[in-house]
């Protein structure tokens, strides 16, 4: 402040010496200094009040103004004045009078005498009592930009007319005006855009941390994920479920924006936290789709893939809504698309029917399973060439010797590397069997009663959830192996009855509760006998108090292992597997 | 499976087809328990069940001991094979009273 009253003083007083107003070293010093202010001034207005106000001293002017264009460019707003009258806040038309002018035409004007000429608004002075007599101004504008003007009246002293030296003058100082302010603008601009791109990148941290945490290299589950902004869209998801199990899920919110970002957050933690107790992919995507539906914003929805891989046995079941088909590489380098069966989430409940989300089942079998969004398939992997599900299959099979991990982070690399802007977020999972070693097949780590008992050809194995609605598939499954191995139409019913009531009690007992895991069926022939070994994956049950209940006991329920041991030749409990559960072999003789 | 009721004579008809296992048992259990305290005599004709296993035979017999209570008939009609195997191993055939018929259902009751 202190200098710059000084330089006021040096000015003021250069004026008051009488230096020549074409004095050009006193011209350009007085540039050079304004726009210095301008260069370092923190506040605008002030500045701009200061320079109208130099100016006005150094011309030797009664009055100075600036004039600014309004936003939308219809008005001409006074921001700054000094002289006899306060105009500041007045506003015209931005066509009005000689400031209009100038500022309209980009050009500066000398007005001798306002009586004369025709643009000349009479308004203002017969509003403020001021008199008017000759008008100097200058537009402020910046590349073609109209920014406003600054406008100086009736010169004192001399023949009180402003000349061509005045105005070249004052043009310059428009100029560094016009700068000044636009500069202003753009800074101001650029705090609010610092401001945004902070907290995007505060959303994408938080996005970032929905993500699961890296596991040790050998965790058969894997993801890759790019996003196009900084923001995604996708998101993927991998937890080891308390029974040794690992669920994933795949998604793809649509669009791209902040929109989608927060749809994402909401999905990805639904699922993960439902999914944590809800082990039925086809139920949990039935409940997280309700609540999507209920609370989404109209136009929203998610395609996702949520499964359950079993590191134990190799198998995989999914559920798919409305996403890309998942790829399975098998262990012989063959692939296979799973198609979806089912909408996008948050687009209807009722689409879905009672049974929830249809389920696929899958034996990795040594395999790989990717499930990966459009942004894969459809990302550049040149100008104009799209990766494409045969690009993808090339790369896993270039590949099949690295790890899943080296493999995805190889497509990833590939689409976002080409220097191009990403069209879509990248995202892959990898659901990798190829180390695994299963340990539960239905009879392994069960020490066979009896070692010299030919254990026979095994002919089929079958693995389902332990629901009432996979007994009827059950039955049918048991009807047409006792029919392969020859068993008459009366001994294939019992032998339906009997296994019927064995799964049964799997559900009901073993494990309480529908859903809560697996059953699996291995049948093994021999030339006189049938086979069956019957295994869940529950807590093991006490044997003991299996009973076949007193029959005059008529109480509902508790029939099912009197009828078992009814028409099976052979009913046993054998020790539990080396990894858990309950093992029972069923034994039917073939009647030579 | 699915039910459909009739009336035969006096006695209220229930005619079961499909098989009742572990998931549609509970169905026909209350369908069957519907009809307990109407007074009239109950046939449940099990010609089109081709499969039942136990908690659709522990329905019948939980239908049974409401019906005694009451002092209303139940008597099973038309059994098929399949079902008369299953009452057989529980040893039910000879708890039910079991008829060949329709006609020799509503007979039995009069």
């Amino acid at each position: 402040m202190v200098e710059m009253r000084a330089n006021n003083v040096d000015l003021s007083s250069g004026a008051q010496l009488g230096v020549a107003p074409g004095n050009v070293h006193s011209h350009l010093e007085l540039l050079a200094d304004m726009g210095r202010d301008f260069a370092t001034s923190q506040d605008l207005e002030t500045t701009l009040t200061r320079a109208v106000q130099r100016i006005t001293d150094y011309v030797d002017a009664e009055a100075g103004a600036l004039f600014m264009l309004s936003p939308c460019g219809q008005k001409l707003g006074c921001d700054a004045c000094v002289g006899p009258v306060e105009i500041t806040g007045l506003e015209i038309a931005a066509d009005q009078g000689i400031v209009g002018f100038c500022v309209q035409n980009d050009s500066g004007r000398i007005v001798r005498d306002v009586a004369n000429d025709p643009d000349f608004n009479a308004a203002v002075d017969d509003e403020t009592g001021f008199k008017t007599k000759s008008i100097l101004c200058a537009p402020m504008s910046v590349k073609g930009e109209r920014i406003g003007a600054i406008e100086l009246i009736n010169k004192r002293g001399g023949d009180g007319l402003f000349d061509n030296d005045d105005l070249n003058l004052l043009q310059a100082l428009s100029v560094s005006a016009g700068l000044a302010v636009l500069n202003a603008r753009m800074s101001a601009e650029l705090v609010e855009q610092e401001r945004v791109k902070r907290e995007l990148e505060l959303a994408a941290e938080i996005q970032r941390s929905l993500l699961p945490e890296e596991k040790e290299s050998d965790f058969p589950v894997k993801g890759v994920n790019l996003p196009a902004r900084v923001v995604s869209g996708d998101f993927y998801d991998f937890y080891p479920l308390d029974d040794g199990r690992v669920a994933f899920t795949l998604g793809d919110v649509s669009g791209k924006g902040m929109n989608a970002a927060l749809m994402m957050a909401k999905s990805a933690s639904l699922l993960r936290c439902l999914g944590k107790s809800i082990k039925e992919p086809g139920r949990l995507l039935t409940l997280v789709n309700e609540e999507i539906c209920e609370t989404a914003t109209r136009g929203m929805f998610v395609t996702l893939v949520h499964g359950i891989y079993d590191p134990a046995s190799g198998y995989v079941r999914l559920a798919n809504a409305g996403h890309e088909p998942p790829l399975f590489c098998a262990r012989d380098g063959s692939f296979r698309a799973l198609e979806a069966e089912a909408p996008p989430l948050g687009i209807s409940p009722a689409l879905i029917d009672e049974d929830g989300f249809p389920e696929t089942e899958l034996n990795l079998d040594g395999g790989r399973l990717f499930v990966f969004t459009d942004g894969v398939t459809e990302g550049y992997v040149a100008d104009g060439v799209e990766l494409g599900i045969e690009g993808l299959k090339a790369l896993i099979t270039a590949n099949a010797g690295s790890d899943a991990q080296e493999i995805m982070n190889e497509v990833r690399d590939r689409i976002g590397g080409t220097g191009n802007a990403l069209r879509d977020d990248v995202t892959l999972l990898a659901i990798d069997d190829s180390r695994a070693v299963h340990t539960s097949d239905v009879a392994v780590g069960a020490a066979e009663p009896g070692a010299t008992d030919a254990p026979g050809e095994k002919i089929f194995q079958l693995r389902v959830t332990a629901k009432a609605n996979r007994l009827r598939l059950i039955r049918n499954t048991v009807r047409e192996t006792a029919s392969f191995c020859g068993f008459s139409e009366d001994d294939t019913r019992d032998i339906v009855l009997a296994v019927d009531e064995a799964c049964q009690n799997v559900i009901r007992h073993a494990y309480g509760h529908e859903g809560e895991g697996d059953i699996a069926i291995e049948f093994r022939h021999r030339p006189d006998a049938m086979i069956l070994y019957i295994r869940d994956f529950a807590d093991p049950v006490d044997i003991s108090k299996i009973k076949p209940r007193d029959l005059d006991d008529l109480r509902p329920g508790g029939l099912g292992t009197h009828l078992i041991g009814e028409v099976m030749d052979e009913v046993d409990f054998l020790p539990p597997p080396i990894d858990g559960g309950n093992l029972l072999r069923l034994v039917k003789k073939i009647e030579g | 499976m699915e039910h459909q009721l009739s009336v035969a004579g006096s006695a209220l008809v229930i005619a079961f087809t499909g098989d009742i296992d572990l998931q549609t048992s509970p169905d026909a259990r209350k369908a069957l328990l519907a009809l307990v305290g109407k007074g009239q005599p109950i046939l449940v004709d099990l010609s089109g069940v081709g499969y039942i296993d136990s908690s659709g035979v522990a329905s019948l017999v939980e239908c049974l001991q409401s019906v005694k209570k009451s002092g209303q008939k139940l008597v099973l009609v038309s059994v098929s094979d399949g079902a008369l195997r299953v009452l057989q191993l529980a040893r039910l055939d000879r708890v039910f009273t079991i008829c060949a018929t329709l006609d020799e259902g509503v007979a039995a009751v009069e």
